[in-house]
């Protein structure tokens, strides 16, 4: 700080100083640091561009502060801050629902409408995603569809309804009308499967979110395949499958969207390998192996094993241009920012139908590392053994809903299991929510996991886009 | 020895220990700062206030953690009376039976062809004040359906032999009353009562809102015809009610009533219907349970469940009528392709 000691002898007083650290300006008349309008948006324009021409930037996910990811826009988070109208407003309404830690603001039970148990839990899953939360509260669906019948509508309706301090359960009749509606398959009453409806639920979304969809250029998205809906960003990953020459050992690889991964278990008519704990990745990710039960790891190491295709199903290779032996193998090619798991826990084949309740352990944080296809690519160049990089969180997940089935195959009740502060988890089942234990989740069977990114990135842009 | 002339590295590390330290404090420095700026810009700008809300407010929306209520403090089960307007007949629905009349109402149901029909045949021959009497009854013929002779025939022949649904659910049904209901729900037989013996007080509730009741003193079973059957009077009726529910029994429907002698009682009986429903699903459903095996062995632990689950089976399967979509689903489409039914 200049001293006002120079004051009278040096005319620099008329002139404000800068802080070069955060740009706050101050004027020595005032002697205080001014916020100017003109003076910050010149500052913010600045910013703005300085911000674009970084390549990449990683934001921590904390509870409060989540980073809303803007596609095609490299834009740096700023908070909000009320207009002078706005500030008016708020101050003649004192009265505020703060969302603390010991809050029941964002929870709420759901009347069961007559076995809808099923929509239920997925709804509670839904709106307890964090970045689905912050897209709907931040009202940025816009509407472009003629009728009411708008399912996205709907779910922003919703989050507005579970935010809104209302102890009583919803209901949520709106919600099963549009759903029967979009969703033909799904209409009818009676017992169905949760993840069945998670499926068409996010098919109707995804259809419904057209207006919202931007893609590079600011005009809007035409293409299906191609959509840059808040539904694809949260929930589509990639899934890599190489199907690999017996003979030439030429690799052929296709990469598929997907919403969820389904899993085979022990118990059931597939054949499970009885991994042995200690392997790769199954120890980093802190699952309790008590007597050797299956964790949900053992499942992923499954999934991703190569798998070599019998005699019977030989593939035309491009390589020999012949039918040849081969095998197949499953990795993640880009994961979704929430990837759901699905155990599949009801059998149905030609000879049995059934529910397997084996055990699966899952843990509350996932390091999906060991899955990618990248990883299945340094393996093959040579690097058996891979080292965990404890400083690389690309692709570290944390455990925020449990979807649980209790009965038999045919007939039961589904519940759920949601996080909504760091460590607190809430029981939702239809319209009673009581608190739990971090022991009651990880003791529950498990049906549908709910896995979400720990930290997210702003998408790389060259310059000149955008 | 100055600070700069010694050695960065050595035995004696305090050079480079101290500029460590000095790197950090202007770090820690500089972040201080930045919080500064933020409450001090909040401050001049006028937008501090926001963050802060009233004791009351913190108070009212302070999770509850207490055995028996939830999260708000709120006892379970009590959201028996929540209602809703269908978005396709406006009409005000119990909340807890909303899907099944959106099924009706939209015309999805697996019988919901079948009973436009049959109203676009009876329409033709009957007034309007009846033809609404015939709407009541529709539109809640599988949900509590309660069939004479002629009914259930006519479903035996229309439905669906193949589907795996009914004739599961009726057993199921029928498993819960006890024995006493003939195991072939489609021979209905007037002189099969109910034994009121093994029934639960809310199984025997919803049973004398549809049905005379009327204790036979010969078979000592309750009598299974509508509120007017001529084999009994009214006085025998209220009599029974009180026998079995004593004094906080609910009266019989009004005489004014006008209802078809084959059909089911109307309105008072519907309404009470709905306020009986339970909420809540149960966790396991009759199919479970039951397994076709004769339940007059009634143990505590299954109680509860049964409980649940009984409204709703009486309402559709008591007396060999057609059983709606409930619970106890098996088969095709009960749990979707690949998955597990729950409600």
């Amino acid at each position: 700080m200049v001293q006002s000691l120079f004051l009278p002898l040096f005319p620099s007083f008329l002139f404000p100083a800068i802080d070069l650290l955060y740009g706050g300006i101050y004027c020595f008349v005032c002697q205080d640091y001014i916020y100017d309008k003109d003076m910050e948006q010149i500052a913010k324009e600045e910013q703005r561009k300085a911000w674009k021409l970084q390549g990449r930037a990683f934001c921590f996910l904390t509870e409060n502060l989540i980073q809303l990811l803007k596609q095609g826009i490299g834009e740096k988070y700023t908070t909000w801050e009320p207009t002078k109208r706005e500030l008016e407003l708020l101050r003649h309404n004192p009265k505020r629902r703060k969302i603390t830690t010991n809050c029941t603001i964002g929870l709420r039970g759901l009347i069961n409408l007559g076995n809808t148990c099923f929509m239920n839990c997925i709804v509670q899953a839904l709106t307890h995603t964090p970045l689905l939360r912050d897209f709907f509260l931040s009202d940025r669906h816009k509407c472009e569809m003629q009728s009411n019948s708008c399912l996205v509508c709907e779910m922003s309706q919703l989050f507005q309804e579970f935010y809104s301090g209302h102890r009583s359960p919803h209901i949520p009749f709106r919600l099963l009308h549009l759903v029967w509606t979009h969703a033909r398959h799904l209409a009818g009453y009676e017992q169905q499967d949760a993840h069945e409806f998670l499926i068409a639920a996010l098919d109707v979304l995804h259809r419904h979110c057209k207006g919202d969809t931007i893609n590079d250029n600011g005009k809007k998205a035409n293409n299906p395949n191609h959509c840059n809906c808040i539904i694809d960003q949260i929930f589509t990953g990639g899934l890599q499958s190489d199907v690999t020459c017996q003979v030439c050992h030429g690799v052929s690889t296709t990469i598929d969207p997907f919403w969820d991964i389904s899993l085979d278990l022990p118990g059931s008519s597939t054949p499970f390998w009885p991994l042995s704990p200690g392997g790769d990745g199954s120890t980093v990710n802190g699952e309790s192996h008590l007597s050797g039960s299956t964790t949900l790891t053992d499942c992923l190491r499954r999934f991703t094993r190569p798998e070599h295709l019998g005699s019977s199903a030989k593939i035309k290779c491009g390589g020999c241009h012949s039918y040849q032996e081969s095998t197949k193998q499953l990795t993640m090619k880009k994961l979704p920012i929430v990837a759901c798991f699905h155990l599949k826990r009801f059998e149905h084949s030609a000879k049995l139908r059934r529910k397997i309740t084996t055990y699966v352990s899952f843990p509350l944080e996932l390091d999906m590392t060991p899955f990618m296809a990248s990883s299945k690519e340094s393996r093959m160049n040579g690097q058996y053994q891979q080292t965990v990089d404890v400083l690389n969180n690309d692709n570290k997940y944390s455990l925020f809903a449990v979807v649980n089935h209790q009965g038999t195959l045919e007939s039961g009740h589904y519940t759920s299991f949601i996080r909504q502060h760091k460590d607190q988890w809430f029981k939702c089942d239809d319209a009673i929510i009581t608190k739990a234990s971090i022991k009651d989740v990880l003791d529950s069977e498990g049906y549908l996991l709910f896995y979400h990114k720990q930290f997210l990135e702003y998408e790389a842009k060259g310059l000149g886009t955008g | 020895m100055k600070m700069e002339d010694m050695p960065l590295s050595g035995p004696d590390n305090t050079r480079l220990e101290a500029l460590v330290h000095d790197i950090y404090s202007e770090l820690v420095e500089d972040a201080c700062l930045g919080l500064c700026f933020e409450v001090h810009r909040a401050v001049k700008q006028g937008y501090f206030f926001l963050d802060e809300t009233d004791q009351e407010s913190m108070k009212e929306f302070e999770i509850v953690d207490q055995p028996g209520v939830d999260i708000f403090g709120q006892v379970y089960n009590q959201w028996k009376n929540k209602e809703c307007e269908c978005p396709n007949c406006k009409r005000l629905i119990a909340a807890s039976r909303f899907a099944p009349h959106l099924e009706k109402c939209l015309g999805m149901g697996r019988n919901s062809s079948r009973i436009a029909n049959r109203r676009l045949a009876t329409n033709n021959n009957m007034s309007k004040s009846e033809s609404d009497q015939e709407d009541n009854d529709d539109l809640n013929d599988n949900d509590w359906s309660y069939g004479a002779e002629k009914k259930a025939k006519k479903r035996k022949s229309d439905k669906n032999q193949n589907s795996p649904r009914r004739p599961k659910s009726l057993k199921h049904k029928n498993g819960e009353l006890g024995s006493s209901v003939s195991s072939e729900p489609y021979k209905y037989n007037y002189n099969t009562g109910i034994s009121y013996e093994t029934l639960g007080p809310d199984e025997v509730r919803s049973l004398l809102t549809t049905q005379c009741g009327v204790i036979s003193e010969h078979t000592k079973k309750m009598c299974t015809r509508s509120h007017r059957c001529p084999q009994h009077t009214d006085e025998q009726r209220r009599a029974v009610r009180l026998f079995l529910l004593g004094p906080s029994a609910p009266t019989l429907p009004d005489a004014d009533a006008v209802v078809e002698s084959d059909s089911f009682d109307i309105p008072d009986g519907q309404t009470l219907m709905s306020r009986l429903q339970w909420e809540d699903s149960p966790d396991i459903s009759p199919s479970d349970s039951a397994s076709s095996k004769a339940s007059t062995n009634h143990s505590d632990s299954r109680r509860p469940k049964k409980k649940k689950r009984t409204s709703l089976g009486l309402n559709s399967g008591v007396v060999g009528g057609v059983v709606g979509g409930g619970g106890g689903v098996v088969g095709g489409g009960g749990g979707g392709g690949g998955g597990g039914g729950g409600g």
